[in-house]
């Protein structure tokens, strides 16, 4: 458990190194402050398309971050074989894997709640209103991140970062889509078998992010949904049980890899 | 003296990518360092030096074989806190102070904040690093690096200590430094396994050595067996020559300074008896002693030779 907090604590230290996250922190809050300057229709709907605005940009935020920290750590210790030395101690593969995923998880965690301050900030600076409700929108998108971020680990026990940025990517995309595309793919008769056969199982097996995705209801103000703590609680077991299933392979193959 | 570490018949292939068959780089290893020795591992470029200490390490995963240290399977973990290890080429993450990193790793390996904070001001001025202590890696040179990374072996007072070349990249007088450090180790009857290509070095600081060839262990044991040689002789002149030098059988050999021959083992007794009755005194006969660099190519040379074929 303590080696486990040490490698986690470790990511972080090394992630305040890194340019790609300032980069990114710095990049996103600019931007929300911008979002007054976005034209807008109605006078009515513009808190509304202010809150969804900057909550799009911290969930790009958040997955670029996530998906870029994961792909690039073991492939970076790996090459500069910095992770001899670690590896060395009484540290075993798995905890090693998972203090470096909890390590990510934690940046991501600490950038979403500066970007909850700004937003809450910059609503109350614009519109004169406390918006404690994006918190919930800020929580799936730490979710989602998660997934992300233990795909784009997987894939780095055995590429470059580059590819498992691009990878994971492939990986956002299906699964965002998948709900309306593959479950299409799949009924069609009209399709080869192979296809309609691969379309299902990607349909069942994969994830439907689409349903973390709650910035829209949450960003109008959930006067047609209500995100209860019911739904908070699913969305997060199905993320903690996809997250789950992605990093156990991973820490399986890690393990039996030559360093 | 308990043997701390055995391996035997230890194989590893990697693989060179699809359709191309794997290449070995351990063929049947077998190897025994005892408990206080300072080991050295001998061999080519691309013997499996590496390859051995990174399967001890747990950081490759052999093929066959089994490898045992300090009483247990490599693949324990609770060993490691009992080893020090330092990589071929050791590297860091550079924007670290050696404080920092060696609190890092004394930390994974499981030790007190006490304990590190005792032992970094001790370690660091054990390798030369002592006013650098707070200084970032990234303005440190290689012989520098290779210094953090011998403190960072030692960090949890091993009991075995595995050096993958570690006085690659240094001074003299680091090569200096590193010997006394092993000699301390010695004296603390820690035991060491070291790879190397100095050879006058691992003459002088080993006791035992093995010589890898190929991936196999090609010769191996204490190093004044191995260098004294069975089949020829040393025999040393009482004085300087005097006399015409007598005729002697044609494996004997002069020294340059002319008091010295050496001399084969099936012709030694003719050859004393010659000088004897040229009236010449002996002072002494013994095995002659090769230099381990002698040794070396003698055992290296043939193993490549049938390698090509
Ligand atoms: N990661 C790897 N992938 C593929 N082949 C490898 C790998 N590491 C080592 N080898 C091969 O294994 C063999 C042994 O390599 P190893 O690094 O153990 O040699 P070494 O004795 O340490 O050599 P050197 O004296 O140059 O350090 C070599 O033929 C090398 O090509
Ligand atoms: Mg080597």
């Amino acid at each position: 458990m303590y080696s486990l907090l040490t490698v986690a604590w470790g990511v972080m230290q090394d992630a305040l190194h890194r340019k790609v996250f300032y980069a990114l922190l710095a990049f996103t809050l600019i931007l929300i402050l911008l979002v007054p300057l976005l034209p807008t229709a109605e006078v009515g709907v513009q808190l509304d398309l202010a809150r969804e605005a900057a909550l799009g940009l911290a969930s790009i935020m958040a997955f670029l971050m996530a998906v870029i920290l994961a792909a690039s750590i073991l492939p970076g210790e790996m090459g500069r074989r910095t992770i001899y030395n670690a590896l060395s101690r009484p540290v075993g593969r798995k905890i090693y894997y998972l203090g470096k995923l909890l390590g990510v998880l934690a940046v991501l965690a600490a950038a979403l709640i500066l970007n909850y301050l700004v937003i809450l900030a910059f609503l109350a600076a614009k519109f004169r209103v406390f918006s404690p409700g994006t918190a919930k929108a800020l929580f799936t998108i730490f979710l989602e991140g998660a997934v992300l971020a233990s795909v784009s680990m997987l894939a780095s026990v055995h590429f470059g970062p580059l590819v498992c940025v691009l990878l994971t990517g492939l990986f956002y995309v299906v699964c965002h889509v998948k709900g309306d595309f593959l479950y299409r793919a799949m009924v069609d008769v009209s399709n080869p078998g192979a296809l309609r056969g691969l379309a299902g199982f990607l349909y069942y097996v994969l994830p439907n992010l689409e349903r973390l995705n709650i910035n829209e209801t949450v960003a109008h103000g959930e006067r047609v949904f209500r995100v209860g703590a019911a739904e908070l609680l699913l969305l997060t077991g199905l993320a903690v049980c996809f997250a789950a299933v992605f990093t156990g392979i991973g820490m399986y193959v890690f393990e039996r890899k030559d360093l | 003296m308990g043997t701390v570490l055995q391996i035997e018949g230890l194989r590893k292939s990697y693989a060179t990518g699809r359709r191309r068959p794997p290449r070995p780089a351990l063929k049947g290893l077998d190897l025994e360092v005892r408990r206080g020795s300072v080991f050295g591992l001998l061999g080519p470029n691309g013997a499996g030096k590496t390859t051995t200490l990174k399967v001890i390490m747990g950081l490759v995963r052999p093929d066959a074989g089994r490898v045992t240290v300090l009483g247990r399977q490599a693949d324990d973990l609770s060993v490691r806190s009992r080893i020090g290890f330092l990589p071929e080429q050791p590297y860091f993450e550079l924007y670290m102070t050696p404080r920092r990193l060696l609190t890092y790793y004394g930390r994974l390996a499981g030790m007190s904040s006490e304990r590190i904070r005792e032992r970094i001001p001790y370690l660091l001025n054990l390798v030369g690093l002592g006013d650098v202590t707070d200084l970032r890696l990234e303005k440190f040179s290689k012989g520098m690096l290779q210094r953090v990374g011998l403190a960072q072996a030692l960090l949890n007072r091993p009991e075995l200590v595995i050096l993958d070349e570690p006085s690659s990249g240094l001074d003299p007088l680091g090569k200096i430094e590193v010997k006394e450090i092993l000699d301390g180790l010695r004296r603390e009857g820690v035991t060491v396994l070291l790879s190397s290509h100095q050879l006058s070095e691992v003459e002088e600081v080993c006791d035992r050595v093995a010589i890898i060839s190929g991936g196999e262990n090609v010769a191996s044991g204490g190093l004044d067996d191995l260098l004294r040689s069975k089949d020829e002789f040393r025999v040393v002149l009482a004085g300087p020559l005097l006399v015409e030098k007598p005729l002697l059988p044609p494996s004997a050999s002069w020294s340059s300074d002319g008091r010295t021959l050496y001399v084969k083992r099936e012709s030694l007794s003719r050859v004393l008896r010659s000088l004897i009755d040229a009236g010449i005194g002996v002072e002494e006969v013994a095995p002659r002693r090769m230099t381990l660099e002698e040794f070396f190519l003698s055992r290296v040379k043939p193993a490549r030779e049938g390698e090509d074929v």
